[in-house]
């Protein structure tokens, strides 16, 4: 390994466009031979330099033969990334902890099936994909995400060593993505029953505890409802069903100044996250206030509050 | 899916080095690449069943065993035959030693390595096809190897060594060839040489004569001269013992002045035999690549048969004058004791015919006209004076029989003689446009030096036997031949003379342009293509190698290990491949409660080892990284762990 290898890799990729997808071509393409094609150079070598000594032209012959598919090799290894499509596609946020999929899709628009490997950043286990001629695939490369906020894809090598195994023909992408990393959700009860009284006015009691029965899913439960504990068990379908079903126009309000100021930042957060998380599994209304943001109810409400929470900075 | 296919890989990688090694049946002692093919196929059918392999304490002695043996059978270790043979020995012992697929490359690039070990003992067209063969093998078998599709993966192999056709011929054509060795090789000593033998006696040119070999090829530049002009020299005999005629003498110099000839400019195609190539008579400059020596021989500068062309200028019937010490004289005058009556009789012509000269003549009216036949199977003979017994009595013999007789006739006359073989004539091929040479023109003569001019005189009295054996060559000249030597007799049909003419014309320019394409060559095309004078195969070799070194430059920076693998990950690979080979198929994406999940069905010890290794993978991979001291052991202990042996 070379002392400078990680600095000319940070210079390559520092070169490199962040790009929501792209098409490969000779300018993203890099070709290196192999471990095993550097062994076959090294044997045409030794089968040259024998025909040198024995004056045996066929050798010559066979010595160059192993040359020129060596250079085959080049163009074959070159051809299983050149032409290839490749999209970076938003990825789902998560909570901290666990660990989110950034997800690159790759077209293969030509009649040539390809052979890929590909790995996002150093020491992880390269992944295989097959890509049949004409077909897409999305390759989704988990990302443990330790904190929370605003995660961008990392780099990603993407290589084939096909057909020979001689040459290694890799090309770095450099997904324009990002993945959301949520606070922890953190029980806030208390504060969850009482703030309700305080906002809506009216009495409640929506958490886990008002779970009535179990109900046959229906098209747009939301995955927190589904029992997955029965799914596991008896492997059908069920929701769970609450006492409390959303409530017309009374809306909650979740607020930073809910919490004195002894409580730091973070903590307020997660139990901002895990109230905003009971409202929707309730379907009860709510409405969000972080300093300088405010999200009211609406479509896609749950993403919007949940973003905001992960990218939540203190105005300074 | 993938490990099956892997599978057929090494399937594919066993069968291609099969094919390699096969032609080496035919070079080596044979018990040796039948020792290796069994071991190929004994490692194949390991490979089918699944079946462990056998330990490296059972394997090493049996390496040592079978070197000793092949050290007992060859005596040597290097060279072409001890190198050949050692290297497949090695190849069938690495192929028990194969587990993963970096191994089976190694294999791989050793296969295509030993193909061209047949080319070092053959380059026949055959040879050739053979090469293209097993090139084909090994590259379907690197496809497979590396995990291509099985289905199709024939064609890509020749799409791909088609396409890279025309860069190796353009290398081939180009790439600068080396005029000498780089480093002397021991040689073979038990190779029997064909070709003309170190000492003559009755019936060891007769036997030649009967082989119808190429013994090499001539282009003449103008015109030819007549077949009864083509003496090709290649060995002198100077001492006899009664029986057999010998060089023992081996002059260390001699001062030559060419006297008249016709100068003619020939280039000579052959393989050498004891580094010796043949000189049309008289070739008064020593050809490159070689020397020299006296008696006007040729004698190249490195030793091995391989394939020689050199281009020379002779001087046709020239005379070939030198001085000999009265010393010299005696010596080749030198005559065991025996066949008195013809010592008699060779005085008597002496006495008649005055000079050497006269000497010459009487001599040769003498073949010529007492009833003397000139045949392939001449009576044995057995007294101990057979010189006595053919001059006088059977009369019948091959040129080996006359020139051996009338040597001995003019040093019983006391005149200096000795006798020259080689070749005599030769077949112009009208479809190639060449001469060729077969050993069935081997051929003896005579030299005498006539004191008077100081002149070494070729005397050949077979001409004066046969005339028709120098003038049209030995099938016009012994009738009972004729059957045996077809397409040599009148009696052969038009078409099976046009088919040998052509088969010849491939042969030479099969020897011309590729076995024999050599630096000479190489540097007269890259005149033809007006390069200039200075471009010659150093200049080519420094523009590649600076032209390479530079191009190397960024790789020697770039290349690193490719995916370095961890330890951790190099044991996970391992425990997926052993539980695979019990047909449990962990995927990648299979943490290690997955794969314990799936290994549920092992024996109840195997699964509980294999708890314990996984946990610690586990604890080492996701809760804190390891001391590289325990991941070590750990590696060690996954090894160690072989399922499903009692």
């Amino acid at each position: 390994m070379l002392p400078f290898r990680k600095t000319l890799q940070r210079w390559l990729l520092s070169r490199l466009p962040l790009e929501r997808g792209g098409r490969l071509g000779q300018r993203r393409i890099y070709l290196l031979p192999t471990r095993f094609g550097l062994l076959l150079l090294l044997v045409a070598l030794a089968v040259w330099v024998g025909a040198l000594n024995y004056a045996v032209s066929l050798a010559y012959a066979l010595a160059f033969w192993i040359i020129g598919l060596m250079l085959v090799a080049v163009l074959m290894a070159y051809r299983q990334l050149s032409g290839l499509n490749w999209t970076a596609l938003p990825g789902e946020g998560v909570f901290v902890g666990q660990s989110a999929d950034c997800r690159i899709q790759l077209d293969n628009d030509s009649a040539l099936a390809r052979r890929l490997q590909w790995r996002a950043g150093q020491g992880r286990e390269p992944l295989s994909c097959l890509l049949a001629a004409g077909s897409s695939q999305t390759m989704a490369l988990p990302l443990l995400l330790a904190h929370r906020g605003r995660h961008a894809y990392p780099a990603v090598q993407l290589w084939s060593t096909a057909p020979f195994g001689l040459m290694r023909a890799f090309a770095w992408l450099r997904p324009d993505g990002h993945v959301l990393a949520y606070p922890l959700p953190m029980p806030d009860r208390e504060r969850n029953d009482l703030h309700s009284e305080q906002g809506s006015g009216r009495q409640s009691g929506d958490d886990e505890e008002d779970f009535s029965h179990l109900a046959e899913y229906r098209q747009g439960d939301t995955p927190r409802q589904i029992a997955w504990s029965v799914l596991a068990r008896r492997d059908v379908l069920v929701s769970k069903r609450f006492a409390s079903q959303p409530r017309g126009q009374s809306i909650r309000q979740l607020a930073w100044q809910d919490y004195p100021a002894a409580v730091d930042m973070e903590s307020r957060l997660s139990r901002l996250c895990w109230r905003v998380q009971q409202c929707e599994k309730a379907g009860q209304h709510y409405r969000l206030h972080l300093p300088g943001v405010l999200i009211e109810p609406q479509p896609q409400q749950r993403e919007l509050a949940l973003a905001a929470l992960a990218e939540f900075k203190l105005p300074s | 899916m993938i490990k099956s296919l892997l599978r057929q890989g090494e399937m594919a990688v066993l069968l291609a080095l099969v094919l390699v090694i096969l032609p080496l049946l035919l070079f080596l002692p044979p018990w040796l690449p039948l020792l290796v093919l069994s071991m190929l196929a004994l490692r194949a059918a390991l490979l089918r069943r699944q079946a462990a392999m056998p330990s490296l304490y059972l394997l090493l002695p049996l390496l040592l065993l079978a070197v000793g043996g092949l050290w007992l059978s060859l005596n040597t270790l290097v060279g072409r035959e001890g190198g050949a043979a050692l290297l497949i020995l090695l190849l069938g012992f690495k192929s028990f030693e194969s587990r993963q697929q970096r191994d089976w490359q190694v294999l791989l690039a050793l296969g295509f390595f030993l193909a061209a070990m047949p080319l070092l003992f053959d380059q026949s067209p055959l040879a050739a096809v053979w090469l293209a063969i097993s090139l084909l093998a090994l590259t379907w078998a690197m496809l497979i190897l590396s995990g291509e599709m099985v289905e199709g993966s024939l064609r890509s192999a020749m799409q791909a060594l088609a396409l890279s056709l025309p860069l190796m011929l353009v290398l081939f054509v180009v790439m600068p060839r080396l005029p000498g060795p780089l480093w002397s090789m021991p040689h073979d000593q038990h190779v029997a040489s064909t070709g003309l033998s170190d000492s003559m006696e009755p019936g060891s040119i007769s036997q030649l004569v009967q082989q119808q070999e190429p013994a090499f090829s001539v282009v003449f530049a103008g015109q030819a001269p007549a077949v009864s002009e083509m003496y090709w020299r290649i060995m002198i005999f100077d001492d006899f013992d009664g029986r057999r005629w010998q060089n023992v003498r081996g002059l260390s110099s001699e001062t030559v002045q060419w006297q008249g000839g016709r100068l003619v400019s020939y280039s000579l195609t052959g393989k050498p035999s004891k580094s010796r190539l043949p000189l049309l008579e008289y070739t008064v400059t020593a050809p490159a690549g070689g020397v020299l020596e006296p008696g006007n021989l040729f004698k190249l500068a490195r030793d091995g048969d391989e394939l020689f062309r050199f281009q020379a200028q002779s001087l046709l019937a020239a005379h070939y004058r030198t001085v000999l010490s009265p010393a010299d004289q005696d010596f080749y005058r030198h005559l065991p004791p025996g066949n008195p009556a013809s010592r008699q009789l060779a005085q008597q012509w002496r006495a008649q015919g005055g000079d050497g000269a006269g000497f010459v003549r009487t001599a040769l009216q003498y073949f010529h006209l007492d009833g003397f036949a000139y045949t392939l199977k001449p009576p044995l003979l057995n007294s101990e004076d057979g010189i006595d017994e053919f001059m006088f009595s059977s009369r019948q013999g091959f040129c080996e029989h006359y020139a051996s007789a009338l040597a001995f006739m003019a040093r019983a006359a006391g005149l200096p003689a000795r006798i020259v073989t080689g070749y005599q004539g030769g077949q112009f091929n009208p479809v190639g446009q060449f001469w060729q040479v077969k050993s069935s023109d081997a051929h003896a003569w005579v030299e005498i030096w006539l004191a008077e001019t100081g002149e070494w005189l070729r005397v050949d009295p077979t001409a004066a036997v046969a005339p028709n054996r120098v003038a049209q060559g030995v099938s016009q000249s012994i009738p009972a031949m004729q059957p045996q030597l077809p397409g040599l007799g009148r009696s052969v049909p038009a078409w099976v003379l046009r088919v040998q003419q052509n088969w010849q014309a491939a042969g030479f320019a099969w020897q011309q342009w590729v076995v024999g394409y050599d630096a000479g060559r190489q540097l007269n095309l890259y005149r033809w293509l007006g390069l200039g004078e200075q471009v010659d195969s150093a200049a080519v070799l420094r523009a590649v190698l600076l032209g390479g070194g530079l191009a190397c430059l960024p790789l020697l920076l770039l290349w690193r290990r490719q995916h370095s693998v961890s330890p951790l990950q190099q044991g996970r690979h391992r425990l997926v491949q052993v539980l695979a080979a019990l047909k449990i198929v962990v995927v990648d994406s299979d943490g290690p409660l997955d794969i314990l999940n799936k290994a549920r069905r092992l024996p109840e010890s195997d699964y509980r080892q294999l708890k314990a290794l996984l946990k610690e993978y586990a604890a080492m991979r996701y809760r804190q990284p390891a001391g590289a001291q325990q991941v070590k052991q750990w590696l060690r202990r996954v090894k160690a762990f072989q399922p499903g042996r009692q």
